[in-house]
């Protein structure tokens, strides 16, 4: 879900990009498949943190485009802040 | 072509599916069809969009997603509307498919009641509990006769003796007042359901399959001295049913599969405090079974979120 909004930080996107951005963002490490994707973003949009920007048709199928919320922006920067704060534990130099 | 908009999906031209297009459909219907039907083109796009060129077989992972969605996707469609009366409904369901299966094995001696009792269970299924009542309150008082060795309506040959799926009598191991709780329950369900005068939701035609392999009293694994045998397809449905209410419970963070299983629980475990004397380990083991399957069903939704974002 992290990486899910992270992605969309930057522009709404649709599920391709989105599973593309996520690959990126994570260096390969996070690649969900599209049934898991889907299922992360549903309850993403039930809880209010992203929603469908705008759909549109390409070759005949629907294509919707999420953005995230407010809501959404403040929940992944205070979870990027307390992995910030947890990772600063192991990695600050050791006080001698 | 791109349009832009919420609008529906433009006609497109007469094309054959890939086979890969076709065998990803194929697994798309794991999800409900309201959600098949708004967003199955779209992950059928992305799924697509992301296949290696050339590849025809679904690759391992996005098929095991699919389904796992697929299942996601239909537990969170299903808990909707009021918890507690979905709930009983279900907890209901399950307790006629019960009743119909006690009485299945003697279709072929029992021609008017069988069917009545199906009925019964159709009518549940199908959410009229108005007309399931009736239907249920005759085959239970002639239940309830059978058991006893009364004859209230009609004129039954005691002991009833089993066409197929059985070799044991009918009720031949439960008394009158076991046999009758199964009803109660049953008949004080739909009295609350009907009482609601709010529209029961439909069940789905799979309850019909589940009949059966309640109904069968085999195969044979137990020692014949054994006072209260235990049906090994019996035991496989009752376990599968449980421990998908209580996968569904985590899942959705919804206790109604929990209050379903309870319910059934109960009117199971009249059997076993009736044979209490004479309960044999495996007896114990299987209770233990579906009380731990229902405790965890009732526990599941207040699991905790693992972060924020969970």
């Amino acid at each position: 879900m992290y990486f899910v909004l992270a992605a969309l930080r930057a522009e709404p996107l649709h599920g391709h990009a989105i599973s593309k951005a996520v690959k990126e963002l994570s260096g390969g490490r996070v690649q969900p498949s599209v049934g898991t994707l889907y299922g992360i973003l549903e309850r993403l949009n039930e809880r209010g943190v992203i929603q469908v920007d705008r759909e549109e048709v390409v070759n005949g199928r629907n294509r919707r485009y999420f953005r995230i919320t407010d809501d959404g922006r403040a929940l992944v920067e205070a979870e990027a802040r307390r992995m910030q704060a947890a990772a600063a534990l192991v990695l600050r130099p050791a006080a001698s | 072509m791109t349009t832009t908009g919420p609008s529906r999906p433009a006609a497109s031209p007469a094309r054959t599916p890939s086979a890969l297009e076709r065998r990803y459909r194929r697994l798309l219907l794991a999800y409900p069809r309201p959600y098949r039907a708004a967003h199955g083109d779209e992950l059928l796009d992305v799924l697509l969009e992301s296949a290696d060129p050339g590849r025809t077989v679904p690759a391992l992972k996005e098929a095991w997603g699919l389904l796992v969605g697929g299942v996601r996707s239909r537990v969170i469609h299903q808990a909707r509307g009021s918890a507690w009366a979905d709930g009983l409904h279900l907890a209901v369901t399950a307790v006629a498919a019960a009743n119909l299966a006690a009485l299945l094995p003697y279709a072929g001696t029992l021609p008017l009641w069988t069917p009545l009792s199906a009925l019964a269970l159709l009518a549940i299924l199908r959410g009229r509990v108005l007309a399931a009542f009736p239907l249920t309150l005759l085959t239970g008082v002639k239940a309830v006769a059978i058991a006893g060795g009364w004859q209230p309506l009609d004129l039954t040959l005691l002991p009833v003796h089993p066409t197929f799926l059985s070799d044991l009598p009918l009720y031949g191991d439960s008394s009158p007042p076991a046999v009758a709780a199964g009803y109660a329950v049953v008949l004080t369900g739909l009295l609350v359901l009907a009482s609601r005068r709010q529209p029961v939701p439909t069940r789905s035609w799979w309850w019909c399959a589940v009949v059966p392999a309640a109904a069968w009293a085999g195969p044979d694994w137990m020692a014949e001295s054994t006072a209260l045998p235990l049906s090994l397809s019996r035991m496989a449905v009752e376990t599968a049913a449980f421990g998908l209410a209580a996968a569904a419970c985590y899942l959705a963070r919804d206790h109604r599969w929990a209050l379903a299983s309870g319910v059934y629980l109960l009117v199971a475990s009249g059997r076993f405090i009736e044979f209490a004397d004479h309960l044999t380990r495996q007896h114990l083991a299987y209770w233990g079974v579906l009380l731990v399957l229902t405790l965890g069903a009732a526990f599941a939704p207040f699991r905790q979120r693992r972060h924020c974002l969970d």
